[in-house]
C-alpha cells in the first residue's frame, strides 16, 4: 500500500513537474510564435513583418539573416524570418494562403511564382509600383503570368560545366576543344580511355532532374511544347549513349545536384554538370577545376535554366502594410541590394547589368565568375514563353522519360512519346 | 455494486405483480445498469473519445472532402471548390500509374510484413532464454527506431549506391556483378523493401517478445519431459499459443506499412519512373512532389489505402470473433 | 556444460546485433568522413581521415534542438499515457458498451496516412492559435502513439487477475479507487511500453513538426536537421552527425527502460 502511495506520488509529481514546464515554454513560444503573420499586430513603428524563404542553412547567426535584419530595420521594423526547406516551401505558402494567414514577403523558387500567382494570392509588381525596366527580361519572364509580373528575382544561377584540370591534362584533353557535343562526347572517350570517370549530372525523378537535362533539351534546339520532337530525342540519346559507353556512371538516375558535386569532389571524374552556387567549393577542391558553358548540340551556349528565387508579396487583408513591405522588397532589388545579396551568397549573380558589372568590378581579383555571368545573361526561365503553370506539368513528364530511358525500361523515342501525350493530358 | 446479481434478482420488474405498466421496468432496469458501471467506463474513456473525434474524426473527414471536390491550387487556397462527386476516384482508377502503384504496394507490404514477422519472431525466441547480455542486446535492437527516418533512409541509399556504396563494394569483391539497386526498375522495390523490413524489426521483436513472455514456462517443461525438441515445440506450442498476438502484430503491421512514405521517397522518390511508386508514394508525390499540387486525386488515393487498411481490419475482426467463438 | 551453451548463445546475439545496427555504424562513418571522400569509390570502411565539423557544428548549433525534442518526447509521453491508460482500463475491466467498436475505429484512427493529419491539423491548430507552440506539437505527437496505446493497456489490463479486482469490489472500493490502487500500479509494464512507443515515435516525427511548428523558437531535431539542406548543397556528415549525438541519450534511456518492458505486456492474449 505503501509503495502503491509512493510510486502514484511520484507519477503524480512527474506529471505535474512535466505539465508545468511544458506549459511555461508553450507560453513563452506562443508568445514569439503568435505575433506573426495576420497583420494585427506591428501598426506603430516598429511592428513585426514575417519573412519566408527557402535557406535554412542559413540560420540566425548567418550573413543573410544580418542582411534581411537590415532591410527591416531601414523600413523601420522587425522581421521574423523563418526558413523552410524549398520542397515545403510552395505548400506552406499554400496553406497559410488558404488560413489567411500568409506572410508579408516571401522568397520563393521561379519556377514556382506563377504557381501562387495562379491562386491570386500574390500581388502584382504594378501593384507596389516597383520598376522593373532594369531587370534582364530573361530572368524576369519565370514570374510573368499573363502579361503582369508577380515577383522581382533577388539573384540568378545557372548551370554550366565544371572540369577537373588535373583529369583533362593527364588524358590530353583541352578544355578550350569542347564547343559542340561531338567534342564533347570525344572528350569522354579519351577521359575514359585514359583511366578517369567522365561525366557525373543529376538525372533524379524530381525537378532537379528536369533542370539539370533542360540544357541539352534546349541545346539540341527542343522546345518544351513538344516533348517527343526529333531534337528531344537527340538529346535524350546524349544521355543515354553516355551512359551506355560507361563515360556516365549508373547513380545519375538517382543523383542530386549535391550528390553531383560531391562525386565531382573525389577528383575521379573529368566533367561534372552543376551550378553557380559550388563556384566557392569548387574553389577550395583539391585538384584544379574550371568551367566550360554547357555546349550546344551544333555550337554555342547551350540556353541553360534559371535558378534563382523571386521575391513575391502575398496579397494581405491590411493593405496598410504594403507600404512597409514595399520598402523591404525595394532594399533587396536596388542595385546595390543585388550586389549584396550575390555577395551573401556568394552565388547570385544580379539580375540587371548594372548589378552584374558592378559584381564584376567587386570581385576583379576573383574573374571566376565572368563566365557564370555570361551563363546568366544566355540562361532562359522555365515558366517563360507563357508556360507558367503548364510548366511543373510538362517538368514531371520530363523528368519520368528522363528515369525511363536511362534506367533501361524504354527508349528515348519511346519514352518521350509516353511524356509528350501525358504532358499534353494535363495541360489540357 | 457489490451485489449485483441480488439487486439484479430483485429489481426484475417483469417477474412483479404490482408493475402495472409491463413496459416501464425493464427500461428502469436498463437505466439502472447503465449508470453504474457504465457511467464510470464512459467516464474513463470520455478523454479517449473526445481526443478521437477531435484529432482523427476532423483530418478524415477533410481529407474526403479534398477527394470529393476538385481542388486545384486556385480553389485551395480560395476556398471554391467545385463538386465533381467520384471523378477524382474515377481518374485515379484509370490513370496508368494505378495498376503499377497497386501492385508495387501489394508486393512492398507483404514483403515487408513477412520478413518483418519471421525475422522479429525468429529474434524473440531466440532472446526468450535469457543469456548473458541479452538484456543489452535486445535493447540495441530498438537503436534502429532512434534514428530520424531521412538519416536512416539516407544511410540505406548510401549502403546500396550502384557505384560506391558498400553492399557492391563487398558484392564485387568477392567476383559477383555490380547490382544497380536503387537505379535499376528490377530492383529498385526491392531495395525500398529490405530498407523497410529492416525498420520494422524492432516493432515486431517488442511485442512478440512480450507475448512470449506469458507462455508458461511449465508448458515447455512439460513438452521436454515428453521428448519434443526445440523445433517440435515451436510449431505445437508457441505459435499457436502466440496468435493473438501475432494476428494483432502483423495487423498493426500492414495498417503501418501502407503508410510508408519516408524511407521510399528518400532512397528513390519512387523510381525510377515508377518502379517503386506505391500508392502512399503516388498521393505524396501528387500532393508535394511536383510544382503543381494536386490535392484531390492524392486525398482520393489516400483514401483509397484507408480503404485497403479497413479491408485488412474487417478480416483481422471476423478471425477475432470466430477465435472467441471457439474458445 | 550450459555454461558454455550460454556462451554460444551470446557470441550469436552479438553478430545478430552487429548485423542488425550495420547501418547505424556507416552512419557513425558517414559522420567522421570528409565532403570528398563521401563519394569515394570504393568506400571507405573506417574514415581513415575524419574530420569533426559535422559534431563541431552539432554542437554548436543543435543542442537547443534536442532539449526540445526530449520535452515534446515527454509530454508526449505523459498525455498518451493520460489518456490511453483509463480509455484501456474503460474498455478491459469496465466492460464499456461499444467496446469492440470502439477498439475498431482505434485500427481505424491508425490507417490515417500522416500528411492527412498534418494537413487537418494546419487548420484546427490556425484557428485554435497552437501553431508553433510545443503543447500543440505535443498533442500532435500524441495522435500517433494513442491509439496503440489503448490497444496495449486494453491487451494488459484484461489480463489482470479477477480475484484482485473482486477483492476490491468487496472492500468496497469504486471504479476509480480500484484504477489507482490496484490497475496502475499492476500495469508498470504496460506503463512504460507504451511509454516507450510514444517517446520513439515523437521523437522521430517530421512531418507534424514541419507542417505545425516551424516558426518557433524551439525546433526538434528532426527539423533542426534539415538546417544542413540547402537549397542546393546538403552537408551530410553534420546531419548524420547530429543522428548520432541525438541517439545517444535516447539509446540510454532504452537501455533502462527495456528491462521493464518485456514481462507480461500482453498477458490478455493467453487465457489460463
Amino acid at each position: 500500500m505503501q509503495h502503491t502511495r509512493r510510486k502514484h506520488t511520484t507519477l503524480a509529481a512527474s506529471a505535474a513537474l512535466a505539465v508545468a514546464g511544458v506549459s511555461v515554454l508553450g507560453a513563452c513560444s506562443s508568445d514569439d510564435g503568435s505575433g506573426s503573420s495576420d497583420g494585427a499586430s506591428g501598426d506603430a513603428a516598429g511592428g513585426t513583418y514575417t519573412w519566408w524563404d527557402p535557406y535554412p542553412q542559413h540560420d540566425g547567426s548567418s550573413d543573410w539573416e544580418a542582411r534581411v535584419q537590415a532591410c527591416g530595420e531601414d523600413a523601420g521594423v522587425t522581421i521574423e524570418r523563418t526558413a523552410y526547406d524549398t520542397t515545403a516551401l510552395t505548400n506552406q505558402a499554400l496553406l497559410s494562403a488558404q488560413e489567411g494567414t500568409s506572410p508579408d514577403v516571401i522568397l520563393i523558387d521561379n519556377p514556382a511564382v506563377s504557381t501562387l500567382a495562379d491562386t491570386g494570392m500574390l500581388t502584382t509588381v504594378e501593384e507596389f509600383g516597383l520598376d522593373t525596366s532594369a531587370i534582364d527580361q530573361n530572368l524576369l519572364d519565370a514570374g510573368v503570368v499573363d502579361g503582369s509580373a508577380y515577383g522581382i528575382p533577388i539573384g540568378a544561377n545557372t548551370l554550366s560545366l565544371y572540369y577537373n584540370a588535373d583529369v583533362l591534362s593527364d588524358a590530353g584533353v583541352d578544355p578550350a576543344s569542347i564547343t559542340d557535343w561531338d567534342s564533347l562526347t570525344a572528350a569522354l572517350e579519351q577521359v575514359t580511355g585514359a583511366g578517369h570517370k567522365g561525366i557525373t549530372f543529376a538525372g533524379i525523378g524530381t525537378e532537379e532532374g528536369s533542370f539539370q537535362f533542360l540544357p541539352w533539351f534546349w541545346g539540341a534546339g527542343a522546345d518544351l511544347t513538344d516533348l517527343s520532337s526529333p531534337e528531344a530525342v537527340e538529346a535524350l540519346e546524349l544521355w543515354t549513349t553516355w551512359l551506355d559507353e560507361g563515360y556516365a556512371p549508373n547513380t545519375v538516375i538517382n543523383n542530386s545536384q549535391n550528390t553531383v558535386w560531391e562525386e565531382f569532389l573525389t577528383g575521379d571524374f573529368a566533367f561534372a554538370e552543376n551550378g553557380t552556387w559550388q563556384v566557392n567549393s569548387a574553389a577550395e577542391a583539391e585538384f584544379e577545376t574550371g568551367i566550360v558553358q554547357l555546349p550546344g548540340k551544333d555550337g554555342g551556349v547551350a540556353p541553360a535554366p534559371t535558378g534563382g528565387e523571386f521575391i513575391v508579396a502575398p496579397v494581405q487583408e491590411d493593405t496598410a502594410r504594403y507600404d512597409v513591405t514595399n520598402q523591404i522588397v525595394e532594399c533587396m532589388t536596388t542595385p546595390e541590394g543585388f550586389v549584396e545579396t550575390a555577395n551573401t551568397f556568394a552565388y547570385y549573380i544580379p539580375p540587371t547589368s548594372e548589378g552584374q558589372e558592378a559584381l564584376l568590378t567587386e570581385s576583379a581579383g576573383d574573374p571566376d565568375l565572368t563566365p557564370w555571368v555570361e551563363a546568366v545573361q544566355n540562361a532562359k526561365g522555365r515558366t517563360s514563353d507563357g508556360l507558367g503553370t503548364d510548366y511543373p506539368l510538362i517538368s514531371e513528364a520530363l523528368w519520368t522519360a528522363v528515369q525511363n530511358a536511362l534506367s533501361g525500361a524504354a527508349t528515348p523515342a519511346e519514352a518521350l512519346e509516353t511524356a509528350q501525350s501525358e504532358a499534353e493530358s494535363a495541360t489540357s | 455494486m457489490t451485489s449485483i446479481p441480488a439487486d439484479v434478482g430483485s429489481r426484475d420488474g417483469s417477474r412483479g405483480a404490482e408493475g402495472t405498466t409491463p413496459a416501464a421496468p425493464p427500461a428502469r432496469r436498463r437505466r439502472r445498469t447503465l449508470s453504474s458501471s457504465q457511467w464510470a467506463a464512459v467516464g474513463f474513456a470520455a478523454p479517449l473519445l473526445v481526443y478521437l473525434v477531435l484529432f482523427y474524426a476532423y483530418p478524415l473527414w477533410r481529407n474526403i472532402d479534398l477527394s470529393v471536390h476538385d481542388y486545384t491550387i486556385r480553389a485551395f487556397v480560395q476556398g471554391d471548390a467545385e463538386f465533381v462527386g467520384l471523378q477524382n476516384y474515377v481518374e485515379v482508377f484509370g490513370s496508368s500509374t494505378f495498376p503499377t502503384a497497386l501492385w508495387n504496394t501489394f508486393v512492398f507490404t507483404f514483403g515487408s510484413i513477412a520478413f518483418q514477422f519471421t525475422i522479429g519472431l525468429a529474434l524473440a525466441v531466440f532472446f526468450r532464454s535469457s543469456f548473458r547480455l541479452s538484456n543489452t542486446l535486445r535493447a540495441m535492437f530498438l537503436v534502429p527506431w532512434l534514428l530520424p527516418l531521412i538519416v536512416s533512409a539516407s544511410t540505406w541509399a548510401w549502403m546500396l549506391n550502384s557505384e560506391n556504396g558498400i553492399v557492391n563494394s563487398v558484392i564485387t569483391a568477392f567476383g559477383g556483378e555490380q547490382i544497380n539497386w536503387l537505379t535499376s526498375p528490377d530492383t529498385a522495390l526491392i531495395s525500398v523493401t529490405i530498407a523497410n523490413i529492416w525498420l520494422g524489426i524492432p516493432f515486431n521483436l517488442v511485442i512478440l517478445y512480450s507475448g512470449l513472455q506469458n507462455i508458461p514456462g511449465e508448458v515447455y517443461e512439460a513438452a521436454s519431459l515428453d521428448g519434443a525438441g526445440a523445433w517440435r515445440q515451436f510449431w505445437s506450442i508457441t505459435f499457436p499459443l502466440l496468435r493473438p498476438v501475432s494476428a494483432i502484430t502483423i495487423l498493426l503491421g500492414l495498417i503501418y506499412t501502407l503508410k510508408v512514405v519516408d524511407v521510399i521517397w528518400v532512397m528513390t522518390t519512387g523510381g525510377p519512373g515508377d518502379a517503386s511508386t506505391t500508392l502512399a508514394i503516388w498521393s505524396y508525390r501528387e500532393a508535394f512532389g511536383t510544382g503543381q499540387p494536386d490535392f484531390s486525386p492524392a486525398a482520393a488515393v489516400g483514401n483509397l489505402l484507408i480503404v485497403i487498411a479497413l479491408v485488412f481490419g474487417f478480416l483481422h475482426l471476423r478471425l477475432q470473433n470466430r477465435q472467441e467463438a471457439t474458445s | 556444460m550450459t555454461e558454455r551453451k550460454v556462451w554460444w548463445k551470446t557470441a550469436l546475439g552479438v553478430v545478430f546485433t552487429a548485423l542488425m545496427l550495420f547501418p547505424v555504424y556507416w552512419m557513425v562513418n558517414v559522420s567522421f568522413t570528409q565532403t570528398r571522400d563521401l563519394r569515394a569509390d570504393p568506400p571507405h570502411w573506417f574514415p581513415w581521415d575524419p574530420t569533426f565539423e559535422g559534431y563541431e557544428a552539432v554542437f554548436a548549433q543543435q543542442l537547443p534542438a534536442l532539449g526540445t525534442s526530449l520535452l515534446v518526447g515527454l509530454g508526449s509521453v505523459v498525455l498518451t499515457v493520460v489518456i490511453a491508460a483509463p480509455a484501456g482500463y474503460a474498455l478491459a475491466l469496465l466492460h464499456l458498451r461499444g467496446g469492440r467498436t470502439l477498439n475498431f475505429l482505434l485500427l481505424v484512427a491508425q490507417m490515417i496516412p500522416a500528411v492527412v493529419m498534418a494537413m487537418g491539423f494546419y487548420a484546427v491548430y490556425n484557428n485554435l492559435g497552437l501553431l508553433n507552440t510545443i503543447p500543440g506539437l505535443i498533442v500532435a505527437d500524441s495522435t500517433i502513439a494513442v491509439p496503440f496505446g489503448v490497444l496495449l493497456f486494453t491487451a494488459f489490463m484484461s489480463g489482470i487477475p479477477r480475484e484482485m479486482l473482486q477483492a476490491a469490489r468487496v472492500d468496497g472500493a469504486g471504479a476509480w479507487r480500484t484504477f489507482r490502487s490496484i490497475v496502475i500500479p499492476m500495469s508498470r509494464n504496460s506503463i512504460l511500453t507504451v511509454s516507450l512507443f510514444a517517446f520513439l515515435w515523437a521523437w522521430s516525427d517530421f512531418i507534424f513538426a514541419s507542417t505545425l511548428n516551424r516558426n518557433g523558437d524551439l525546433i526538434p531535431i528532426t527539423l533542426s536537421i534539415y538546417n544542413y539542406i540547402g537549397n542546393n548543397t546538403t552537408q551530410w556528415n553534420a546531419i548524420m552527425a547530429t543522428a548520432v549525438v541525438a541517439s545517444v541519450p535516447a539509446a540510454i534511456l532504452l537501455v533502462v527502460a527495456q528491462r521493464y518492458v518485456a514481462a507480461g505486456v500482453t498477458a490478455g492474449a493467453v487465457k489460463d
